[in-house]
């Protein structure tokens, strides 16, 4: 009811500071007809040139400009580190479009728990939020995410990074803009320890490791890690059409191979499991010469290893006695729009904003963050970023993050037996099955 | 018990049947005009406030209840629909329905419609026994003695008002909506606004007792369930019993600076509770200080030598395996609860009848008997329903199970993880991971239920146990 109420009041008011022009009478005038023009064309959807395209976006921008008469709120969640920078950001934005007066609040959330907040009341949402990819699904299936249908100020499908791009798309349908592309994982090491080619086997590593009575760290009871080694063998975890279960092939053939592996890398004593936290205990104290993590563990590795500090893609591992790369999830951090905003046009101008070419620039410099823009990619600065292009090394084995809920806590309990030893000694096949039965349980 | 409810209903409506029957004709008006009874007998001012009351529930009727009970049975049918057009930048969304509103629009409504009909009954009866008043020629209040009475003899009703109106609303209505939610499928399938969700009747609760392949949740409600009960047992006696003991050597003559000692105690409850767990958290963690220090005194190669550590561990798993988590659990608990309980029974003992004590000590009673037969009877007499207050507690014992162990703990129980539950969990803490990180509204609902059926049972039973019987006498 409120919501029709308040479409027509919209509405209303749009048609009527089309017609009165808001003092801007050669907007006013050209208007109408535009207006009638595009429509056409939308109607026969087909070979638009980039240039119609270009100029009906720039004229869709003045139409809004046009019509929006009232002080435009928009709230914008970002990141706690990412503040400072999202409130200059944001500045600049205003600047941009000087004839409009805007109440933009900035808040405060984390892209890792901006779904948790999000789907606790859709409604009550950001307009515009900051979100790592492995949120979109369930983001997208709770209506929480305005699809981008068209783009006005730059080309987000083609400015940004293919993989960032299908992060971004889910059936087919682009739901996010691409921010950074810094989110996945990949080898942070010690150069002191171990010569790059050392770092092309994990077996090989872990000779390494023990002969300087070091360890190497991976946090393996959590999915997310996991994965690696089975998708790396090509056994297959997907998501299925509804958004919300799996499909999962790792008790398939070959499955029980990667398990014994995993079993035989941790029983070793030199790949150990680990939590993020504690790596970085570890690191500081030195005992972790090697780890499997992100950008944001950059920082504790530069200054433990100082001058040695190098990362690189993930290393091979041996599945019944062939060397197969493992995998990764890659990962991006994306901004949404939600679709409950009252200012949908101005939130998705405002996300295009914060995600173009000089934003993203702005971001690296600013925080180091991986740019998921292609031009700013290729800048000599960001290539000189060990950690950014080790990210870009493993991007080429990296895979989406596509899973429902139920992957985690099974596969996260799969990483521990493993690491573990298989204290029971349960049959490694019996093991895979009730892992893959979790993993691909309706959910109840 | 129930002879006398059922007595007491019947006699409600026979009153209200006796007013309808014996009722003058303003009495018979007031089924329809609520008021009129009222103006008959020159109570205006009433007599308005009744039938405004009438209307505004006529309104609500029409306006409020009507529009969502007519969705009740389906919780809504449209589903939300949104069209964005490119060119003007502005979306257009359908007449959705939202499931979840409807539902608590509709309990509030029926709520309503409940405590109106409350009020319509005894309205007539209060009609009714003004007319009996008038014809015996007693005094009428006017609406000023009527609210005068609001604050002298009828002075408990008006005090009661406000915190009956805070329970309806912080407890009685959530718990209403609650229930209705495990007859549902409101799960992250089924999220409003964009999705609906509707009644599924008792399949969730078939759910929480089946066990198969795909679904654990039998297995491991038991599982969880048992340990529940398990942890507020300990928890409970152990903080007990040890804070009467600190309390008594406190409390002993041979003690020095007995004030000293109480305020260091109480320091550990002036630090907010959760600061405390996480730091405990850290401080056992698997490359946390103790496991430093035990490995540098060979605390750790004790242990694996004695075959509490397993062979194959660098460390103590403090918070990281199921059975020294437990331990732990209970442990800290220990420490984080004793100060109150010792505080509470500070107070108790100092109030021990001294003349009992001093006779027993001239019979030639030892301290162990005067503590094992007269202290610790009076102390279980008076704390009594604290213990069970205290058990019921634990048993939401929220705070120390989750801080300790989130982000830390993970199972090696496929069949648990199956059902996102772990050893370590209470029934609250695996009702709260399914409603905050895996949005399962419905099975949390069940299980909430489970919850309060479980502790209103125990609550119920023991304390018409301890406060059966002529116990009171015993210390009088």
């Amino acid at each position: 009811m409120k919501k029709k109420l308040l479409a027509s009041l919209l509405t209303v008011s749009m048609v009527a500071a089309m017609l009165t022009g808001c003092g801007n009478a050669a907007v006013a005038e050209e208007t109408p007809a535009e207006t009638t023009e595009t429509t056409d064309e939308a109607e026969a959807p087909a070979e638009d040139t980039a240039a119609a395209e270009t100029t009906d976006a720039s004229d869709a921008v003045a139409n809004l400009i046009a019509a929006t008469t009232d002080t435009v709120s928009l709230k914008v969640w970002a990141s706690e580190e990412d503040q400072a920078l999202t409130t200059d950001l944001l500045e600049k934005f205003k600047e941009a479009y000087p004839d409009v007066t805007f109440d933009i609040q900035l808040g405060s959330e984390s892209e890792s728990t901006a779904k948790d907040t999000i789907l606790a009341d859709v409604e009550a949402s950001a307009d515009v939020f900051a979100f790592a990819d492995d949120q979109i699904n369930e983001l997208v299936a709770a209506g929480a995410l305005q699809e981008v249908s068209a783009t006005y100020t730059y080309d987000v499908a083609n400015a940004n990074v293919a993989g960032s791009v299908e992060a971004a798309t889910v059936d087919g349908k682009l739901y996010a803009y691409p921010m950074t592309a810094d989110n996945g994982y990949f080898m942070f090491y010690d150069s002191s320890v171990f010569t790059e080619e050392d770092t092309q086997s994990l077996e090989k590593m872990i000779e390494v490791a023990d002969a300087a009575g070091k360890k190497i760290a991976m946090d393996v009871s959590n999915g997310w890690y996991i994965y690696s080694f089975f998708q790396g063998a090509g056994l297959e975890l997907t998501l299925n059409d509804d958004g919300v279960t799996n499909t999962c092939t790792w008790n398939g053939a070959g499955g029980t191979d990667v398990a014994q592996s995993i079993l035989d890398l941790f029983s070793t004593g030199v790949l150990v499991d680990m939590a993020d936290e504690d790596q970085a205990t570890a690191i500081a104290e030195g005992t972790v010469v090697a780890c499997v993590n992100g950008t944001w563990r950059a920082e504790t590795a530069q200054d433990a290893w100082g001058e040695n500090y190098a990362a690189t893609k993930l290393p091979t591992f041996n599945v019944a006695g062939e060397p197969k790369q493992m995998s990764s999830y890659s990962g991006y951090k994306l901004i949404g729009v939600s679709p409950y905003s009252k200012n949908v046009g101005w939130a998705m101008l405002l996300a295009e904003f914060l995600t173009n070419e000089d934003s993203q620039a702005a971001r690296f410099e600013a925080r180091g963050l991986g740019p998921a823009n292609i031009a700013v990619a290729e800048s000599d600065a960001v290539k000189s970023n060990p950690a950014i292009s080790a990210l870009a090394a493993q991007a080429a084995y990296a895979t989406p993050q596509r899973v429902g809920g139920n992957f985690w806590s099974p596969a996260e309990t799969l990483g521990q037996i493993l690491a573990s030893g298989n204290p029971d000694g349960t049959d490694l096949q019996t093991l895979l099955d009730t892992t893959v039965d979790g993993i691909t349980a309706p959910v109840q | 018990m129930n002879n006398k409810f059922f007595k007491a209903v019947g006699n409600y409506f026979k009153e209200f049947g006796t007013a309808i029957v014996k009722g003058d004709i303003f009495v018979k008006l007031s089924l329809l005009f609520m008021g009129a009874g009222y103006f008959a007998r020159k109570q205006i001012i009433n007599g308005i406030i009744m039938m405004l009351l009438e209307v505004v529930f006529a309104v609500m009727c029409v306006g409020y209840a009507a529009p969502n009970l007519a969705k009740f049975g389906t919780l809504g049918t449209v589903q939300f629909e949104q069209v964005f057009d490119p060119l003007t930048l502005t979306s257009t969304v359908n007449d959705y329905d939202n499931s979840f509103q409807i539902l608590l629009n509709s309990i509030i409504a029926l709520f309503l419609i409940v405590v109106f009909i409350l009020v319509y009954i005894s309205n007539v009866k209060t009609v009714y026994r003004l007319q009996m008043d008038q014809k015996e020629g007693r005094h009428i209040n006017t609406f000023k003695e009527d609210i005068r009475a609001l604050f002298n003899e009828k002075f408990h009703i008006t005090l009661m008002t406000l915190p009956c109106i805070g329970i309806i609303l912080m407890n009685i209505l959530p718990i209403l909506v609650l229930i209705a939610v495990a007859f549902t499928n409101y799960d992250q399938q089924h999220m409003p606004p964009s999705a609906l969700f509707t009644w599924v009747g008792l399949r969730n609760f078939k759910n929480l007792f089946t066990n198969s392949a795909t679904i654990t949740f039998g297995y491991s409600f038991t599982k969880v369930l048992v340990w529940t009960l398990e942890w507020a047992v300990l928890a409970t006696f152990t903080t007990y019993i040890l804070g009467i003991l600190l309390a008594k050597f406190i409390n002993d003559k041979k003690t020095k600076w007995p004030k000293f000692w109480r305020t260091l105690f109480i320091i550990a409850i002036a630090v907010p509770q959760f600061v405390t767990l996480l730091l405990v958290r850290n401080f056992f963690g698997d490359t946390g200080i103790v496991n430093t220090i035990c490995a540098n005194i060979g605390v750790t190669d004790f242990l694996k030598n004695i075959g509490l550590v397993s062979k194959s561990l660098s460390y103590i798993p403090f918070l990281t395996s199921p059975g020294w988590a437990k331990f732990m659990i209970v442990m800290i608990n220990i420490w984080v609860g004793v100060p109150y309980q010792m505080l509470i029974a500070t107070g108790v003992l100092m109030n021990i009848p001294e003349d009992q004590i001093e006779s027993a000590r001239i019979d030639g009673a030892s301290s162990f008997q005067i503590f094992r037969k007269i202290t610790m009877p009076y102390m279980l007499f008076v704390t009594g329903p604290a213990l069970i207050t205290d058990f019921v507690k634990n048993i939401n014992n929220f705070n120390v199970i989750y801080l300790l162990t989130q982000d830390v703990f993970v199972t090696s129980n496929q069949a648990l993880a199956n059902s996102n539950a772990k050893e370590v969990d209470l029934l609250v803490t695996w009702l709260f991971r399914l409603t905050n990180e895996y949005y399962n509204y419905k099975m949390a609902s069940v299980i909430g239920i489970c919850v309060f059926v479980i502790c209103a049972a125990f609550t119920l039973v023991t304390f018409t146990r301890t406060i059966k019987g002529d116990k009171e006498d015993e210390f009088r």
